[in-house]
């Protein structure tokens, strides 16, 4: 070990940087978490079921808030600038102190699309149109006066997602699995519900994401349709009606549905591009942050003594994003260690 | 006064002549040809035309204004106009003065083509005299003024940016030996009737440069070679003229009246468009108001080049130029002698062969019809009335549906009695087929289109998109049926009073000209005034006729994504150089591209005015 306790900042308490401090704490570190939420757990907080076991989200975040609760957590607190010095970095915070660390971890996480950019789908235009997070928080709350016994039900799959015109050509990777898990879910709340998933490819790579795939066309109905919305006009009864392509039938359909789900996409976080540039870490043309490469080093910046963990490089599915954390500590133990 | 040879002839006139004659004779065969490819309606009209009074006239004033003293050149940059007013108008004086000349001393030479042009070699002393000092100090003025515009036409072609163009043309062979020779004869022509100053005689110019040149010149004898120099000078102007850009000289005097006639592009290559390409000056002014020119990209894709390679009949780079512009139409409204760049291109789009038609004969216009007869109207009345809008928001609106909601609380707002032509989608208005070049299969559309809105009763037609707008103002047989974009619509229903807006203090506005509406239909002021209504308004860097597009323009068949976001970038900074809270635009297809990399909200016009009402 070094002979002064080294600081790690970890930028983020989402479920990257608090399994990053959990693996740090347990190397006898001791972690900085700066969270700017007045809570810990990131994104995944606010879902409710994670798939593809169907286990609740606090499954996961509950005991990793338990087994951090010893690491100094700052809440409500931004990075205002990052300064980078000869082996060190310095982090000006909202609160007006300072940090001096050795090492910096960012846990920044993603973004969601924003929806309403595009237009044609109605978003904020329509009452009866929400997003995945909207229906999680749902799911969660079971307060939202838009989704009132729906009879029919569409999702619109790579919302802002390999898209080029919205700006972002490359794959959300975890809606597909997302809708169908929601769309189940949906199937269960109101089992007379139709429901319909527009996608234009199904990308379930994961281990058990095929089974759900089967599951949810078998044993709840689930209308999977080929090909990309057009656009989403609204009746004049309120209800929305989508135009689309089933592109494996070579027609153009038409449904009325009385509760629309944008399955809005990941995009990086924008405050993680602006603190790269402050240091000099490369932001790579699809948004998100450059891993000094994306075979053996995701977690390494091309800075030394700047991690990465989680979604901050690219979308990342749960297990993964703990994978990386946990990598990330590792390296970040090994890059402390260097004999200099 | 006396006449220095008795047989008014020396061979160096020679050169001239054969310039002149071969000039004549390929303009005049020219003309011929271009008269001849119009068709007969055309033919007529345009005959017609040359012997109407108030046509004629206006066929005089504008060859005047435009080919000789170059107005609209003068208001744009006063140096180029001065450059170019100077050279065209001198030259034009020093012609009629020589004339003026040969027929006040020597009436009995005005046969002689050359005389009045070297009439200083020929006849002497004609400044002891008042008229003769008089005609000779306007032919020294005349000539110091085209003096004064050569040097500035050689300083431009080597610093463009000093009169005012970041760029100007690449000029092929020819027209450098055009320009060349034009540069040189003018200065030749200084020397030469310097050289015979003290015998002609000569005016305040040519009297002190015959002294300077005598004191260091012994004798006469570089008088003679200088006249010859001159004549071959004007010879070699004349003989490639036809070659060169400077083809627009005589083909412009044909185009204003044809114009002027009402004739417009009907065969890509033939009658009016080969007109046009031949009018052409190649200034260049198209290359900086081109808004694909962004970061030096596409440079050679602006008008200009399109009318060299449609001269040099180069196919493939003619197709790659046609199918790239987004027909802004920004070109034609800064060009000085209004080639139509778009049309042109849509002209050259119509010859391509498509394997497939689409069949449009098939939808059912009478079902249709039915089906929007079946739907009731919105507000007081139940049935067609006079004043009843048909409200037809076309493929871009519904892509936009804020823009949809506005313009129909906004119908309801001002009691009036509309129904929706498409609320489920409709028919396309045919205008992106005619900007692909496929307007007889846009025509299809059109009638079916026709149908539906006749059906209808309703007797105002509504447009929310400029782009349906143009077509159906422009092509569709509606007579007794009122087309209306919703801008100018809502401006007519604020000041009737039958719309309030709430005027938001501190609130600044920018309002961006769609292409298709301002320089497409010419609708600039009523978009604005209704916004006055609603918050204060500034203006972009360029606007109203020399608005920039948005770069989303259907018009283009092969731009890319990527390749239109610097024009998308480039037109928002323009835009927002006086710092607005937001840009208001009256085209779902300039919203949608805007608010695509905006840094400040970006909307329609409908939705400023119902967020206020």
């Amino acid at each position: 070990m070094v002979n002064r306790q080294p600081v790690i900042s970890i930028i983020g308490a989402g479920i990257a940087g608090l399994e990053a401090a959990r693996q740090l704490s347990a190397l006898g570190y001791k972690p900085v978490l700066i969270e700017k939420a007045p809570v810990v757990g990131g994104h995944v907080a606010e879902w409710n079921r994670l798939f593809p076991d169907m286990s609740p989200s606090e499954d996961l975040t509950g005991p990793l808030r338990a087994q951090t609760a010893g690491v100094r957590t700052l809440l409500n607190t931004e990075v205002a600038s990052i300064n980078r010095l000869k082996d060190e970095y310095n982090l000006i915070l909202s609160d007006g102190s300072s940090l001096l660390c050795q090492a910096v971890l960012f846990a920044t996480g993603f973004h969601l699309f924003d929806a309403s950019k595009k237009e044609e789908y109605g978003y904020g235009i329509y009452d009866r149109v929400i997003t995945n997070r909207d229906l999680e928080a749902w799911f969660n709350h079971k307060d939202d006066r838009r989704i009132d016994h729906p009879k029919a039900v569409g999702f619109v799959h790579c919302v802002g997602s390999r898209d080029v015109k919205a700006g972002n050509a490359q794959c959300s990777k975890v809606c597909c699995i997302t809708a169908i898990k929601e769309a189940i879910e949906i199937k269960e709340e109101f089992p007379d519900a139709e429901v319909y998933c527009f996608y234009m490819d199904l990308r379930l790579f994961g281990k058990k994401y095929e089974d759900f795939y089967i599951k949810a066309q078998r044993d709840y109905g689930i209308h999977f349709i080929r090909g990309r919305v057009s656009e989403v006009g609204e009746a004049v009864d309120g209800r929305v009606v989508v135009k689309a392509e089933d592109t494996l039938n070579g027609k153009p359909i038409k449904v009325t549905l009385d509760l629309l789900v944008l399955m809005a996409g990941i995009v990086c976080n924008p405050d993680a591009q602006h603190y790269a540039r402050e240091i000099g870490v490369a932001v790579d043309d699809d948004g998100f942050l450059k891993s000094r490469n994306n075979v053996d080093a995701i977690t390494e910046s091309s800075r030394p003594g700047v991690f990465f963990a989680g979604s901050c490089t690219g979308a990342k599915t749960v297990p993964e994003t703990l994978a990386e954390a946990r990598s990330a500590a590792l390296a970040i133990h090994q890059y402390l260690n260097k004999p200099r | 006064m006396r006449e220095r040879f008795a047989n008014g002839f020396d061979p160096f006139v020679i050169p001239f002549l054969i310039g002149m004659a071969f000039v004549l004779g390929y303009c005049i065969v020219a003309m011929i040809r271009v008269y001849f490819q119009l068709p007969k309606p055309d033919r007529k009209r345009f005959l017609v035309s040359l012997v109407t009074p108030r046509t004629a006239w206006k066929n005089i004033k504008d060859i005047f204004l435009n080919c000789l003293i170059h107005v609209k050149l003068w208001k744009r940059n006063k140096v180029l106009g001065y450059m170019h007013s100077s050279i065209a108008f001198g030259w034009f004086m020093i012609i009629v003065l020589g004339h003026l000349e040969v027929m006040l001393f020597v009436p009995e030479r005005i046969h002689l083509f050359y005389y009045p042009i070297f009439f200083n070699y020929f006849v002497a002393e004609t400044e002891q005299t008042l008229p003769g000092s008089l005609l000779m100090f306007l032919m020294d003025f005349f000539l110091l003024i085209i003096l004064s515009g050569i040097v500035l036409a050689i300083i431009k072609r080597f610093a463009s940016r000093i009169v005012g163009m970041r760029r100007t043309t690449r000029l092929s062979l020819m027209d450098r030996v055009g320009l060349y020779s034009l540069w040189a004869i003018f200065p030749l022509r200084l020397l030469a009737e310097s050289f015979t100053a003290h015998i002609s005689g000569g005016s305040f110019l040519t009297i002190p440069a015959n002294w300077i040149f005598r004191q260091f010149l012994g004798n006469d004898l570089h008088a003679l070679p200088t006249w010859w120099a001159y004549s071959i000078a004007l010879c070699v102007f004349m003989c490639v003229l036809p070659f060169t850009r400077y083809m627009h000289i005589p083909a412009e005097m044909l185009l204003i009246p044809m114009r002027n006639a009402g004739i417009k592009i009907r065969h890509p290559r033939k009658g009016f468009a080969l007109l046009e390409v031949y009018s052409c000056p190649a200034c260049g002014v198209c290359i900086d108001a081109c808004p694909m020119g962004v970061r030096k990209a596409n440079c050679k894709d602006a008008t200009v080049y399109l009318n060299r390679q449609l001269r040099r009949g180069n196919e493939r780079r003619i197709a790659e130029i046609s199918d790239k512009c987004l027909l802004c139409g920004k070109c034609s409204a800064v060009c000085q002698v209004g080639v139509e760049g778009p049309e042109l291109r849509v002209a050259q789009r119509e010859r391509r062969k498509y394997a497939l038609t689409p069949d449009y004969g098939m939808i059912d216009a009478a079902s249709l019809s039915q089906h929007l007869s079946d739907l009731p109207f919105c507000g007081p009345e139940t049935a067609p009335v006079e004043g009843s809008v048909l409200y037809f928001a076309g493929c871009m609106t519904h892509l936009t549906p804020a823009i949809r909601r506005a313009t129909t609380s906004l119908l309801d707002k001002a009691g009036l009695s509309w129904k929706m032509m498409d609320p489920d989608g409709g028919l396309c208005c045919g205008r992106p087929l005619m900007m692909a070049g496929r307007s007889e299969t846009a025509q299809e559309l059109i009638k079916k289109n026709v149908e539906i809105i006749r059906a209808s009763g309703c007797n105002t037609l509504l447009l929310s998109c400029p782009i349906c707008y143009k077509v159906f103002k422009e092509e569709y047989p509606l007579q007794g049926i009122r087309v209306v974009h919703h801008s100018v619509f809502f401006q007519e229903l604020i000041a009737a009073g039958k719309l309030q807006v709430q005027h938001e203090d501190g609130l600044r506005l920018v309002w961006h000209d769609p292409c298709e509406l301002g320089r497409g239909c010419g609708i600039y002021e009523q978009p604005r005034q209704a916004l006055s209504a609603a918050a204060d308004l500034v203006e972009a860097g360029r606007h109203h006729a020399e608005s920039i597009c948005c770069g989303g323009s259907l018009g283009s068949l092969s731009l890319g994504f990527e390749q239109r976001r610097p024009m998308t970038q480039n037109a928002l900074k323009d835009l927002t150089v006086a710092d607005p809270d937001q840009i208001v635009t009256g085209c779902p297809l300039c919203l949608a591209t805007f608010s695509r990399y905006a840094d400040r909200p970006v909307h329609d016009i409908a939705e400023i005015l119902d967020g206020r009402s």
